[in-house]
């Protein structure tokens, strides 16, 4: 093939693929690393099973909480997929992540209705999702600086704890799976 | 220089490449995006197949649809549906952060633009958005775009929040015709001047009780005419009631009451030609001593909403999504009583749970409410001993089934007799350390509580407080205009004015979309609240029953005894 029919093919390739591009726009959020002080509160997994806070999420894995709800519609199907998506990309090593999810809505979400909602989102072992007293709740949003005054104002907020260094990483936004793995990665260092 | 262009064979390769890169090019954008005519698609088809998709996220084949969301991350539809965010009215929703504009075909192919020219305000039809973009009018092939790439007519993502969808051919036509069909019209009952409403009444009951659900509702109805009236003749007050209620200031409302009477069985029949005779909006409050089922399968089947029936025998169902509750009624005591058991049942070691009920409505729900929530959490069942409805029951006898089953706790669900019966128990050093009755059924024997049972006795109490109660008597009153208050429940006024109070908060919200689905869904979106008579009502998308709580309380020592919790507003 002689040299014009080449570019031709080359300009009318470069056309073709940059005009079918489902690039998104890139996420934006904000991250900073935080000491916070977590209640020593028990609260109930979807199991039905009372859980000491402090001792799922001071371990010596790297933890993962989010603060969500049932019902919501908009923020927390995102991010639940954004764990869902996280535990499809360990694999076999799913389990060496501990996701937590803490009900905003303790007076609805009772434990059938965490594992309903676990369920839709086919997660696997190692994302447990907790709810329990409003008033211990509501401890634990504030003592990770999440307090909603009411769980419709509430914001995309994602902590990761890294066991190396005992402070957790606040994400405020809504990440895209590949900027939440790597944060995710980032954290395990 | 190769001069192979002007040869024939390099004119035919380039034109070639040429047609088949257009060929290549056209498939790609517009596969997705057939002409959604939709004509040859039967309404029940749209209907069916649209609403699986649009609120289960199955494509008409059965697999889930295949969705991608800010960007990269995929997911499967079925946990990512269109109803999550735009609701089921379509009418889109607001939360922390996050607006999801309506999808319904009537915004959706009406442009959007500032309502002043060059305002950074765009306002969307209710109240939700004010700061969405500007955008040209879909048409059935840019909206197929937006779906499949994520990308509206201005070139701007909406990947952030929402996926992108794998949507194709025929099923890219059926969505888009249901998204057509979404609110799509006024619903019955609704003209630009007036919405009509109704309150369904079980005749037979107390008329005591009925006045005082109607009152509330008609004070509610008497006051907006009168705005009405107020907003034609006076200008003023037409813009105060225009800022604050949008066309809905010149509106007026009709209550009508619909007399049900007979065997349950037959009130179906009668609201179906009430309801033909004269078609609602909405039906408001309504009150049964009995069975509510009837009506509530008649609204669920006509998709009528009704908000909050006094009833004591709501229907439980986490799916159906027509009447909107105040709580779960009676039964919702039992369950409560079972979460605090459940919560000391370690403390029990071996001993049972002894739950004593009278086999009326009342002591039916009471039990059952405890039953099924004590099995489900693992527990060995409670002995049950049933009472018929005026079977006689001692101190005696009481004091035998103590002694048999030596419970670690007892359930009496019975009237106020009860007293005299658990006063038996007073000093037994083997009896229950936990005795549990409904403080609603002794009403106001509680009171009467003896000294020396106070300690023993607990109750389940699904209000507040009575002391901090009685602060929101000024509020009831409010909507008696003068009459004395005694005369009247208290209980189902109260309950009544919290409908009327939910009722305009909501239809301030939607202003001139009275759609049906979207009154229900604006209510889903409510903050908590804290009314009259429960120390807080809370909503969400889907849920149906407000009042999520129930004290246990017991009656303080002394002459003037308050009631005092021993728990949280809800139990867990």
């Amino acid at each position: 093939m002689n040299c014009f029919i080449r570019m031709t093919i080359l300009l009318l390739t470069f056309f073709f693929i940059s005009s079918i591009s489902f690039a998104a726009d890139p996420p934006r959020y904000e991250r900073t690393v935080v000491d916070y002080s977590i209640p020593d509160v028990v609260l109930i997994n979807q199991d039905g099973k009372r859980v000491r806070l402090k001792s799922l999420l001071e371990t010596n894995q790297r933890v993962v909480v989010d603060f969500i709800y049932g019902t919501c519609t908009t923020i927390c199907p995102i991010m639940s997929a954004g764990y869902v998506h996280l535990q499809r990309k360990l694999g076999d090593k799913s389990d060496s992540v501990q996701l937590v999810s803490i009900t905003i809505d303790p007076e609805h979400d009772t434990p059938e209705i965490l594992k309903d909602y676990l369920e839709k989102y086919r997660a696997k072992p190692g994302w447990d999702f907790l709810t329990g007293s409003r008033r211990d709740i509501e401890r634990v949003m504030t003592a990770f600086d999440a307090y909603f005054r009411d769980k419709m104002d509430h914001q995309p907020l994602t902590f990761i704890r890294s066991p190396t260094e005992d402070k957790w990483i606040r994400l405020y936004g809504l990440l895209g799976g590949r900027d939440f793995m790597e944060e995710y990665q980032k954290a395990g260092n | 220089m190769n001069n192979a262009y002007f040869t024939k064979t390099g004119r035919k390769s380039v034109l070639t490449i040429i047609c088949l890169t257009v060929c290549l090019l056209n498939l790609s954008l517009f596969t997705t995006t057939a002409t959604a005519s939709g004509k040859d698609l039967s309404a029940q088809e749209i209907k069916h197949l649209g609403e699986k998709m649009y609120r289960e996220g199955l494509l008409p084949s059965g697999e889930p649809i295949k969705a991608f969301v800010t960007g990269d991350v995929p997911v499967d539809g079925t946990s990512f549906t269109c109803i999550s965010c735009h609701l089921r009215s379509g009418m889109g929703s607001i939360e922390g952060e996050v607006i999801t504009p309506p999808t319904n075909g009537n915004t959706l192919y009406k442009q959007r633009k500032p309502y002043i020219e060059g305002s950074v305000f765009v306002p969307i039809i209710h109240n939700y958005a004010v700061y969405l973009p500007e955008r040209p009018a879909y048409t059935d092939e840019t909206l197929a775009s937006l779906l499949v790439t994520g990308y509206d007519p201005t070139g701007r993502s909406v990947l952030d929040a929402m996926p992108r969808y794998e949507i194709a051919d025929r099923d890219m036509e059926i969505m888009i015709a249901y998204l057509k069909t979404l609110s799509d019209k006024p619903a019955p009952g609704v003209t630009k001047d007036h919405i009509k409403f109704a309150t369904v009444i079980v005749e037979g009951t107390d008329p005591v009780a009925v006045e005082s659900m109607v009152i509330p509702l008609q004070y509610s109805v008497n006051r907006k005419n009168s705005l009405a009236v107020a907003s034609k003749n006076n200008d003023r007050v037409a813009r105060m009631g225009y800022n604050m209620l949008g066309d809905l200031h010149s509106m007026t409302f009709s209550l009508k009451r619909w007399v049900i009477s007979g065997p349950p069985e037959t009130w179906r029949e009668q609201l179906e030609k009430y309801y033909k005779e004269d078609p609602v909006y909405a039906l408001l409050g309504g009150i049964s001593e009995g069975t509510w089922e009837p009506v509530h399968r008649f609204c669920e089947e006509n998709e009528i909403p009704n908000l909050f029936p006094i009833v004591d025998n709501p229907v439980i169902s986490d799916t159906d999504w027509y009447t909107q509750y105040l709580s779960r009624g009676i039964r919702q005591e039992g369950e409560t009583a079972a979460r605090y058991l459940s919560s000391m049942a370690d403390l029990f070691s071996d001993r049972k749970v002894v739950q004593i009920y009278r086999e009326t409505t009342r002591g039916q729900a009471l039990a059952d409410g405890f039953r099924t929530t004590w099995n489900s959490r693992g527990h060995a069942p409670a002995v049950e001993i049933t009472l018929k409805e005026n079977e006689p029951f001692s101190g005696l006898q009481l004091q035998q089934i103590v002694a048999r089953h030596k419970p670690a706790a007892l359930l009496i669900w019975d009237d106020d007799k009860l007293l005299g019966n658990v006063a038996s128990l007073v000093g037994l050093s083997t009896g229950p350390g936990v005795i549990i009755a409904s403080g609603v059924w002794l009403g106001e024997a509680i009171w009467t509580i003896p000294e020396e049972l106070r300690g023993m006795l607990q109750l389940t109490y699904p209000y507040r407080m009575p002391h901090e109660e009685i602060r929101f008597d000024i509020t009831a009153r409010k909507v008696l205009e003068g009459k004395p208050i005694e005369d009247f429940d208290p209980i189902i006024l109260r309950q009544s004015f919290i409908a009327q109070e939910v009722l305009g908060k909501a239809l301030m919200e939607m202003r001139i979309e009275y759609y049906r689905d979207f009154l229900l869904d604006t209510i889903g979106m409510f903050d908590d609240s804290y009314p009259p008579l429960y120390e807080r009502i809370s909503f969400g998308p889907g849920q149906r029953y407000a009042s999520k709580g129930c004290y246990i309380v017991q009656l303080g020592k002394g002459k003037n005894p308050q009631l005092e919790k021993l728990t949280e507003w809800v139990v867990r």
